[in-house]
Parts: structure tokens; sequence; C-alpha cells
């Protein structure tokens, strides 16, 4: 039994069209499934999903969400980045040109948690839309042509788009990249790297499939070692 | 008042990278007490890098471990004198370090010579094009010190990091296969030369069936077992593709703590705190001289460290910043172009070009190594004939595979949407089948680009942040459109290649930006030379109006040449502590007058 509370359960809270592809056969982080977010509210996660997953949509390779996309983007704003580490918020906060950076007085949480609640409130229908209407709202948030209030559009679009695409391509470690759906995408072998035979050998497809940091071979794929330890 | 005075001690070192360390070595061995002063912590090779935990693209790459935290210090930025410089509030452009080994533990590995003109740029493009050839908006000057008198000091760097290549000009005859351009040098690199996969051999190919002169890139990233003339051991590069931004844990790629710290580290005579930032350089009564620095120790307390010889090696960008908060020299003002500090800032113009393949070529690029490149330098420098070109400088061409991290390495061809069902098609269809090419191009120091402090902003400390001020120069813009296009000529040229994409950061009408990764090759703005009202150290890299203050780093070059600097700036390295142990000790005193 799931509790209400659970990932699996707010995920799956979706509109139906986007549901069919939010029930993660296995992957990396399954265990946290029937977890409440870290840092995510119910809405804003579910929100958070049809947005990723209109970014990185589902092909032969999973979509943005099944891959643990939203659990990596939660576990990130939860942690260190998502509380402004490396990042100089010292005032004043005067606006800029686009070549002097980001000038937002936000860490990437708030700007994250600004940017759903206004982003929810501004396309309430978002979830339930289909692909090609998703895909011209976030065009048009790409644009900076939507009004989020105190949060420029584009910044947001930038933080959210950067984060998914990390999450589908980070090392499983971090909760993304699940069952290594990006790295098979692709074809990236992984952190156990060492060619030095191999790198001379032209046009010759690499035969390892990925491993990543926490890989054990013969094992259960991106499962973290930490957490196998504690369920003995 | 500081809260605690030490005993003096005959040199302290601010930094402890590739120049600092060196420095350290040196002056340790010539009888000197040394204490380096580093802001970072201890971290070493064996103990802090090794695979597979170091091989986390999310956390070195993209959440900048390895670098230095903008939190403790950074500067502002604008492109020009009538905007509002903002503070640099993440880092992109650049990525300096900080740490045991500097960046030095995070760079590539590619490790260049300049060319002879190079060194003499202003005097070389007068004699050969006549005195109109350089604008009156660029400040570009001759750096005071010669090729051949560098010369056996950027061999002895090579012998330091063990470099990977094939010499093109060995004592004056030109080698087939090496770089023909370069200046005599006096014995071939130490290790031979990287293996190469698909995409650059194919780049090699089409350039030499072009009549340009393809070699290896220079590589600090070495190819055999190998000992360095200090005694440390490196070990063949394992072409993992987790170079640059990482550090090297199987002690191939060269870097300060393997080659240089892990033999001095026991030597009586030397020392290194960590944790201790540098926040001004005291200066006598009478201004001539430097009698220590102050800092923040470890715990917290201000403490002042006397010395006889201040060494400044805190990467080019600090060095400058400590000379304006510490009053040392004097700084430049572009509205009078007067002062030196901070003046001929300049950087690296970059420009790009894609190749995508047909299937029948597979690049595996995940297998990189970070100086892992086929180059042409026909249009570098004055290779070229610049008659009626319109700009002065050039830059090589390399393709690189120097890695194929998944986040970062996502090549798709002109015209794909950034993001999107179409994007994913095309990520997962050209991951496997593309060349990476960069124009490495020159940077001209104008009188508008310049480094001050910054009248708002503030780092942990309570310093006043520096202030950036840079565009590209309208001659850099040329130069890169021109070499770009050479770029994409060859890039059309290679086998199985079904399309070209090419941009060019410094595009007419483009803006530099602070925002995505360029280089670390932050240049000037403390720069060398033979005349004390165009330079702020003379040409042994003595400061003019300190004696015993010497500076290290790229801050020396009066505007940048097409190659990365830690090479030249090593070379400067050596010659500057020839100088130092050599003739200043013995008699500390102005070496040049002014
Ligand atoms: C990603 C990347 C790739 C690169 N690739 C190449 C390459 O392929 N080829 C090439 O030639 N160059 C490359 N470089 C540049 C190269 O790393 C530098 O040129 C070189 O490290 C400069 O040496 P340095 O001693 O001047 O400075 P650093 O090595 O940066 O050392 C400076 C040290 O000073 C310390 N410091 C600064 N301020 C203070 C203070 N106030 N108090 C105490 N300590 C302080 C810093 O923490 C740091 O440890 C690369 C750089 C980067 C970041």
């Amino acid at each position: 039994m799931i509790p209400t509370y659970s990932r699996r359960a707010v995920l799956n809270g979706l509109a139906a069209t986007m549901a069919a592809s939010l029930a993660p056969a296995r992957h990396a982080f399954a265990q946290l499934d029937d977890r409440a977010f870290f840092f995510l509210a119910d809405t804003q996660a579910r929100l958070l999903a049809s947005m990723c997953d209109t970014l990185i949509p589902k092909d032969d390779f999973p979509s943005a969400s099944e891959a643990g996309v939203v659990d990596f983007i939660d576990l990130q704003l939860a942690g260190p980045y998502g509380q402004g580490e490396g990042l100089y918020l010292e005032g004043p906060f005067p606006e800029g040109s686009e070549s002097q950076g980001y000038q937002l007085p936000f860490t990437p949480a708030e700007l994250m948690r600004r940017g759903l609640n206004a982003f929810g409130e501004a396309e309430p229908g978002f979830a339930d839309g289909e692909e090609s209407r998703r895909e011209d709202m976030l065009t048009r948030l790409s644009e900076d042509d939507v009004d989020l209030g105190d949060v420029p559009a584009r910044a947001f679009f930038d933080e959210l788009w950067q984060l998914t695409n990390q999450g589908y391509f980070a090392d499983p470690i971090y909760g993304g990249n699940s069952d290594y759906a990006g790295w098979r995408m692709v074809g990236f072998p992984g952190a156990h790297a060492y060619y030095p035979s191999f790198v001379a050998n032209h046009n010759v497809p690499y035969p390892q499939p990925p491993m990543g940091i926490n890989h054990d071979p013969g094992g259960d794929g991106g499962l973290p070692r930490v957490t196998k330890r504690q369920e003995g | 008042m500081p809260d605690k005075t030490l005993p003096k001690t005959d040199v302290v070192i601010i930094g402890g990278g590739w120049t600092g360390l060196t420095a350290a070595y040196e002056l340790a061995h010539a009888g000197q007490r040394c204490v380096i002063l580093e802001r970072g912590d201890h971290r070493h090779d064996a103990t802090s890098f090794a695979g597979p935990e170091e091989h986390d693209e999310l956390k070195y790459a993209l959440r900048y471990t390895h670098m230095m935290d903008v939190k403790q210090n950074t500067l502002t930025f604008r492109n020009s004198r009538d905007q509002r410089a903002l503070p640099m509030r993440r880092l992109g452009s650049f990525l300096p370090g900080e740490g045991l080994g500097g960046a030095g533990i995070h760079w590539n590995g590619q490790i260049w010579r300049p060319l002879p003109s190079d060194l003499e740029m202003r005097s070389h493009y007068v004699d050969r094009y006549g005195s109109d050839v350089l604008p009156d908006d660029l400040s570009v000057q001759d750096w005071g010190v010669t090729y051949d008198e560098l010369e056996p000091h950027l061999d002895f760097f090579e012998k330091i990091c063990g470099a990977a290549g094939y010499a093109g000009n060995l004592n004056g005859e030109s080698r087939d296969g090496g770089n023909v351009f370069e200046g005599p040098r006096r014995n071939d690199y130490p290790n031979p030369a990287m293996k190469q996969p698909i995409s650059n051999t194919l780049f090699g190919k089409a350039a030499d069936e072009m009549g340009l002169h393809p070699f290896p890139m220079p590589s600090a990233n070495v190819t055999k077992a190998y000992e360095n003339p200090y005694g440390a051991q490196l070990h063949p590069c394992t072409y993992c593709g987790f170079c640059e931004r990482f550090g090297c844990g199987y002690f191939a790629k060269a870097d300060p703590i393997i080659c240089v710290y892990d033999r001095i580290k026991e030597h009586e005579n030397f020392e290194i705190r960590f944790k201790s930032t540098v926040l001004r350089v005291e200066k006598s009564e009478d201004g001539k001289t430097a009698t220590g620095v102050t800092y923040i120790d470890d715990q917290g307390r201000e403490v002042f460290q006397p010395a006889d010889t201040i060494c400044m090696n805190a990467y080019a960008l600090w060095n400058v910043h400590l000379m304006l908060v510490s009053g040392l020299g004097t700084p430049y003002d572009p509205e009078t172009r007067t002062g030196t500090v901070g003046r001929n800032y300049s950087y690296q113009t970059i420009a790009a070009v894609d190749a995508f393949f047909d299937d029948e070529i597979i690049t595996n690029p995940f297998m990189g190594a970070g100086a892992m490149g086929v180059v042409v330098d026909d249009f570098n420098g004055d290779n070229f004939d610049h008659t009626d070109l319109g700009f002065v400088g050039g830059g090589y061409i390399a393709c690189k595979q120097y890695h194929g991290r998944p986040i970062s390495y996502q090549p798709v061809p002109e015209g794909t949407p950034s993001w999107g069902r179409e994007w994913k098609r095309a990520v997962r269809d050209n991951y496997l089948h593309h060349a990476d090419m960069v124009i490495h191009g020159s940077s001209m120091s104008t009188p508008e680009n310049y480094l001050d402090l910054d009248p708002t902003w503030k780092d942990a400390f309570g310093r006043p942040l520096m202030r950036m001020t840079f565009n590209f120069p309208e001659n850099d813009r040329k130069m890169s459109e021109y070499v770009m296009n050479r770029t994409v000529e060859i890039a059309r040229n290679m086998d199985n290649v079904t399309s070209v994409s090419s941009v060019n950061l410094a595009a007419p009408g483009k803006d530099y930006t602070i925002v995505p990764y360029q280089t670390t090759h932050n240049v000037g703005g403390a720069v060398i030379g033979t005349d004390p009202a165009t330079s702020v150290v003379n040409r042994y890299g003595q400061m003019w109006e300190h004696h015993n203050v010497f500076v290290f780093g790229a801050c020396l070059f009066p505007q940048n040449l097409g190659y990365n600097p830690t090479g030249p700036l090593m070379g400067l390295a050596y010659w500057t502590l020839d100088h130092l142990k050599n003739d200043y000790l013995g008699n500390p005193r102005p070496l040049m007058d002014a």
C-alpha cells in the first residue's frame, strides 16, 4: 500500500495523458517512491513533472520524470546547490545586461518555488494540456512572454531546463538518470573510465554497458550503496 | 592592528598553485626560508581525485567543487565604462582555482610555447608591415624579454610536466609532423605524442590535404611512465575523459601537487599554511619596499607575516586585486591613460566549429584527454601574411576530443530546437558522430579594457571587489571571424561529414558575456616591460615601485597570445626565479633603472 503523501501517489495524481508515462517500472530511486518529497509541495511536484516531461518527453527512452528527474530536482533544491552554495548574494540587486549574468536575489530553491507557484497560477491547465500546447507554453516561458510577478520568466525557465537536463544525465547517485536512461540513450559508459588500449580503435563501438559511481557489477543498477546497507 | 605578528621569514609566497609552489621549490633550494600562504585547503591526487568518485560531472564540472568560492571573493563586471558593473554572482566564463595546486589541478594540460614574434609583438608587426598596421585603439606592446631568453625555461617546464608531443623545429631544423611554425627548441618533447581518435585524425587528414600543417597538440597528459627533473613519478594517461575541471587520480596529468609539492614538502626551508587568505601586502614607510603580508589564518585571526621578499602567485586576477587593495604600484586611470596597475587586461577570443559525421564514423567521445587534439597553427600569431586583412594576431585551430560527459557534451546540428522531442532525438543521434573544433584566438589589449576597484560591492573580508571592464576589440572580432572561416573550410573537407556549424563568441555586435565558459586565461593587469609608464614590473618580474615584490602569472602578459598561458607564464616564472636567485638575493635592489 502506497501512502497518499508518497511520490508515486503524488505523481499519479496527474492527468491521465501524463500518468501513463509516470509509472516507473524500476528506477534508481524506486525506494523513495513511498516517501514524501524533501523540498517540493505535492502540487509543485505534479506541475514540475509535466514541465520536465515536456522538455524531455518519452520516446524509445524514458521521459524526464520516468528517469527520476523530479526526485533529482527535489534533492538538488533541498541541498547545498538549492540553498545558494557558490552564489554571491550580496545586495544591492540592480537589473543588468544579459552579459552580466544572474542578478536576482533568489537562491535556486527560492527561484524554483516562486516560479512554480506563479506559473501554476498563470497557466492552471498546463498539466492537462496536449503536448503541443504544453510546448507552446514553455516556448513562451523561455522567451520571457509569461508574467510571473517578481520572477523573470526566462530565469525560471533557464533554471528549470538546466536542472531537468542535469537530472536526466547526471550520475544516478543524485536520483535521476535512473537505470542509466540518459546514458543508455547516447551511449555513455559512465564513471569507470579507462581507455588506454581502446582510444585509437577507430569506428569501433564500445561494448560495455554504463556503470555509475556506485555501480556494483552484477548488482541492481544504480541503487545507492548507503540505502542498500540500511536495508540490510 | 593585527591580532598577531609572526617572526620574519625570508620569502612569503601568496598562493600555492603552479607558480607559487615552483617559486618555493626553487627558492628553498637556494637557501631561502619560504612560507606559502594558500587560501584553500590541502588536497592530494592520491586521496582526493581517485575514480570513480572523481568522475562525477555534476559535482566537479557543474557545481565547481575544485574551484574558488565566489561567496568569499568575486569581481564585478561590465562591458564598457558607461555601464554599471555588477557582481559575477556565480562562476561561468572562467574558473579560477582554490586549494593546494590552484587551477593547475583542474586544467587541461595543453602546454604551449609562445612564438618568438608573440613576445615582440609591437616591434615585429611594425617591422614587417609598417607603423600603420596597429590601430590606435590597441595598446599592444613588447614583453621586454625574448624567446631566446625564455627558451631554456620553457624547455625545463616541459620536462617538469613530462610533456608529450613532437618537435616541429629542433635547433632550427624543420620537421614535418610537428609545429613547423614554432621557435627553435633545444630538445624534443620528453615523451611521445598522444594517441588520436578518429575525429582528430580526420581533421588532420583534411588539413594536410589542403596544404596546412597539422600536428598533435603538445600535452601535459603524460604518455609513458616518466620521472621529472625534481624526481616526481608520472604515469601514462588513461584517456578517461575527466580532465579539465577534475583532478587526475591516475598521476597522469602533470599538476603542481605531484610534480612540485611532493618534492619540496619535506624540505626544511619549506612551509605552507592552508586556509590562509592574504588580505593585503604591507608597505614600508617610504613605500619603496614591502614589509610583509597581512592574512586571515585558519582560526580567523588577522596575522602579520613579515618577510624580506614577497612573491605574488595568487593567479592573474587576484594578484591585481591584491595590488589595488594594498596600494602597490599606481592604479591605471582610463580617463588620463596614466598609471599601470589594472592596465591592459585581456582575455582569449574563442570561436567553435562543429562537424557532424554519418553513422560510419564512431567517435566514442568519452575517450578523451584534456590535451588530446590535432592542431593547425597556420593562422596563429603572425604565421600568415596579415597584409590587408585589417587585423593583427590569430589563433590556433584544434580538433579536440577532451570529454563526452553527457550533461555538457550534447552536440546537435544547426536548426535543432533546444529542448523537446526533436532535441532529444538529435542528442541521441549525434553523440557518437561529432567532431569538436575550437579557434583559440589572441586577445589584444586596449586602453578601455582594464581592472580597478568597484565602488559598491565587497568581498567576505570587507575589501572592495575588483571591477572588470572588458569587451572584444574590433581587431579581435575580425581575427576570430577570419580564422573561424578557415576552420569551416577544413571541416567541410573532412571525410564523412554531413553538416558543419560554427559560432564566433566575438561575432560583430555580440558583447563578451561572463556567463558561458570560455577560458581561464585572464591575462594582463600587471604587465611586464621595460618602461615603467606602461608596465607594473620590469623585465625580471620585479615591481618597478617596490623592488622586493616579484610578480608571477598571466597578469604579466601585455596582451594575450593565441596559445594557452601556462607554458609561457611558467617560462617567465623560471626566468624571474633565475634572476631572483642569482642576482637579486645577494644584493637586493631594483634590477633595472626606471
Ligand atoms: C578549466 C581550466 C582549464 C585550463 N586549461 C589549461 C590548459 O590546458 N593549458 C594552459 O596552459 N592553461 C590552462 N588553464 C590555466 C592554468 O590553470 C593557469 O594558467 C595556471 O594554473 C596559473 O597558475 P598560477 O600559479 O598563476 O595560479 P593558480 O594555479 O590558480 O594558483 C593560485 C593560487 O593562489 C591562491 N590564492 C588566490 N588569492 C589568494 C590570497 N589572497 N591569499 C592566499 N592564496 C590565494 C588560490 O587559492 C590558488 O590556489 C586552465 C584553467 C582552467 C580553470
